[in-house]
């Protein structure tokens, strides 16, 4: 089994009197996606910036491809490519001139710095606008150019902090994508975000942090286990519902049935599996169904459940 | 080393490319020293205007005569142009009321007898209300002749009191009211390190300017913090030292090349002549690395770059206007000694010594006082918490 890009142990940062990460940590396998879901203010940047050695840890340690970093060593770093939040970009540098300005840090010469920066302005949809300066581009475009920087060192682990912030649905559909295309070519990708749907689409596994603590970690399933993993399904028409609950609650898998006149909430082990049998016991009382809605537990549940507010609150 | 020109050169370009680092290093201040050449440009060349001094003087009084003909005889000295008109006291009086003198001169009866004897006596000059420097110049001949005829008569009478002969009196008396040889102004340094009018507008406005131009390196630390290229700069595979080291080059690359061009300019512009080029050389360089340091403390103190500029205002124009950018300052006290520690100071004191003549060898001190200044903004920048570090 290869070794794991990314192990971050009891890390631990403290700003004054407020504790901003508490003890996190995971590790990341090759070619893997690991998502930091997290509302606002909840430490993932502090934590993406202790693992990029931009700030020192309190306590615990970062280790990148098998290498301890710290603020002051450079040679992890050779492995790590970041993605700031912010547009991290010159503005009055065009959009070639920024990538050969990082590439040449990141120790790229020559031709194959050349190379590269073709590659990776072809790669990110610029190489048409390569000489333009990037203060000229759309908001789209200058995300794209943030993110090919990271990419410029075909980095062991990318690291993304909330990449898709203030982008339109275009171009975060664009963002999406090359980041699914990154792990599929074996890149460990860290994704930091606090939009739910990100976290569902990209990451093999999740680590839910509130409060500068990483509440739960694993993979989608195995956090909404957490939840007690129960759907509901919602039926609306006319008719006698409030009669049809007893042979609804009847069916085996429903586990209780709350009736009105006109709706019934049902509360089911597998609603998929289980909404056809419904839907034929209630025709079956007379009940014509104007409405039938089926809801599955979600990270979103997931966070609440395990820290009792919104993912926005 | 590679990667410190890498930043270093790309932080140029970018510094090119916005066109406010030229509006403040080139632009604004030749267009204010042009300004400035318009309105002060004459200020050595004073133009000296004709002055009518009344003089009620006794007659038959020898010493009053010698008073009246010397005010005469300053007709004419230099570029003085003197009227005297020989009046009674009343007539004096009522001509400066009327304008028509500058001053009156009135001396009194018995004036010649008083100063002989060496009793006190008063000569009463009255001063119109439109009177100009001629007049100053005039009372100021009076005031040294009259010291003169009171230093002769304390001597005869000193001398009288010895016993020396009558013959013997006569020569020290002209000795002492002649001036004794055992005195001799010498010009020193101070007179030297004077820059004429036109000169002291182009070093001053390229003190002041270098202030703002080199704040456009190492404030830009700032900008990349707010903007996230300091993260990303950060997370390179280069020491963290490097990013820093680049920015005060940029400052200093900035600061030499600006104060350099603002001083030939001005050379060229406004016939500013500064003397030795290579100790003007070292005098732009040891500046520039003062307003550099100076950055460091102000991006310590400030959390966003728009607090940098207001703090890089703030500093420039105490230290611009207390250097002296746009006049002499002179100050007392305590804290008169803090001017002369200031960089802008210092670099107009060095100009003023290159442009008397002086070399390298000749600028110690203002050189002295801009490196320490550097060490000091450096060890300061270092002693006080950075407010906006990075979370």
């Amino acid at each position: 089994m290869a070794e794991d890009v990314l192990v971050v142990d009891s890390l631990v940062r403290r700003f004054g009197d407020l504790t901003a990460v508490d003890g996190v940590s995971f590790r990341i396998a090759p070619g893997e996606t690991y998502g930091l879901l997290g509302p606002n203010g909840a430490g993932k940047t502090t934590t993406i910036s202790m693992i990029a050695g931009l700030i020192a840890a309190d306590a615990g340690s970062v280790t990148v491809a098998g290498e301890a970093m710290t603020p002051r060593t450079t040679e992890p770093k050779r492995h790590l490519g970041l993605v700031p939040q912010e547009l991290a970009i010159y503005p009055d540098l065009t959009g070639r001139e920024n990538l050969m300005l990082f590439g040449r840090l990141q120790g790229l010469t020559g031709a194959g710095l050349k190379q590269r920066v073709g590659h990776v302005l072809e790669l990110i949809g610029l190489a048409d606008r390569a000489k333009d300066r990037s203060k000229e581009y759309s908001g789209g475009m200058k995300r794209r150019l943030n993110i090919g920087i990271g990419l410029l060192n075909r980095p062991t682990l990318l690291i993304l902090d909330e990449p898709t912030v203030g982008v339109d649905p275009q171009s975060r559909n664009a963002i999406l994508e090359s980041v699914e295309a990154l792990s599929v070519e074996g890149m460990a990708v860290l994704y930091t975000t606090h939009y739910m749907e990100e976290a569902e689409r990209l990451c093999d596994r999740i680590g839910i942090i509130d409060s500068g603590r990483l509440q739960a970690t694993g993979t989608r399933d195995e956090l909404i286990r957490l939840t007690g993993g129960v759907d509901t399904i919602r039926l609306g028409g006319s008719g006698d519902l409030v009669g049809a609950a007893e042979e609804l609650r009847q069916i085996p898998g429903v586990e209780r049935v709350d009736a009105e006149r006109r709706s019934a909430t049902l509360t089911v082990k597998d609603a998929p599996a289980l909404v056809a049998q419904v839907v034929g016991t209630a025709a079956a009382r007379g009940v014509t169904l104007s409405d039938v809605e089926i809801s599955r537990p979600d990270l979103e549940s997931v966070f609440l459940h395990l820290t009792g507010k919104g993912l926005r609150d | 080393m590679r990667q410190l020109l890498v930043l270093t050169a790309s932080d140029l370009v970018q510094r090119v490319r916005d066109k406010s680092v030229i509006i403040f290093a080139l632009v604004v201040p030749l267009a204010l020293m042009s300004v400035f050449n318009l309105v002060f440009g004459d200020a050595d060349s004073l133009e000296l205007e004709r002055v009518t001094v009344a003089i009620s003087a006794p007659p038959n009084d020898e010493l009053a005569r010698v008073l009246t003909d010397v005010v005469r005889d300053l007709d004419g000295a230099g570029e003085l142009d003197v009227t005297v008109t020989e009046v009674d006291e009343a007539t004096g009086r009522q001509q400066v009321e009327d304008g028509d003198a500058a001053i009156a001169l009135l001396v009194p009866e018995g004036f010649g007898e008083a100063a002989r004897t060496g009793r006190g006596v008063t000569v009463e000059a009255v001063r119109g209300d439109e009177a100009g420097v001629e007049a100053d110049v005039v009372l100021s001949v009076v005031d040294g002749l009259l010291g003169e005829f009171a230093s002769g008569a304390v001597t005869a009478r000193a001398a009288l009191a010895e016993g020396v002969s009558h013959r013997d009196i006569g020569a020290l008396v002209e000795q002492a009211t002649q001036g004794g040889p055992a005195y001799e102004l010498a010009r020193g340094e101070a007179s030297d390190e004077q820059l004429d009018a036109g000169a002291a507008l182009v070093a001053g406005q390229a003190g002041l300017f270098l202030l703002f131009t080199v704040s456009f390196g190492v404030t830009g630390l700032l900008l990349d913090r707010e903007t996230g290229t300091l993260a990303r700069l950060r997370s390179m595979p280069i020491r963290g030292g490097l990013i820093v080291a680049s920015k005060a080059l940029v400052s200093f690359i900035l600061g030499v090349v600006a104060t350099g061009v603002l001083l030939t300019a001005g050379s060229l512009l406004f016939d500013a002549d500064f003397g030795s080029v290579p100790a003007v050389a070292a005098l732009v360089l040891c500046v520039s690395a003062a307003g550099t340091s100076l950055m460091f403390l102000v991006v310590r103190i400030a959390r966003t770059s728009e607090q940098a500029s207001i703090m890089t205002s703030i500093f420039a124009l105490v230290l611009g206007i207390g250097g002296g950018a746009f006049f002499p300052v002179s100050a007392a006290g305590p804290f008169a000694g803090l001017l002369d520690l200031n960089p802008v100071a210092a670099l107009l004191r060095g100009l003023g010594i290159t442009s008397g003549g002086g070399g390298l060898a000749d600028i110690g001190v203002p050189l002295g006082i801009m490196l320490g200044f550097a060490a000091v903004m450096l060890v300061a920048s270092r002693l006080v918490p950075e407010r906006g570090a990075l979370r």
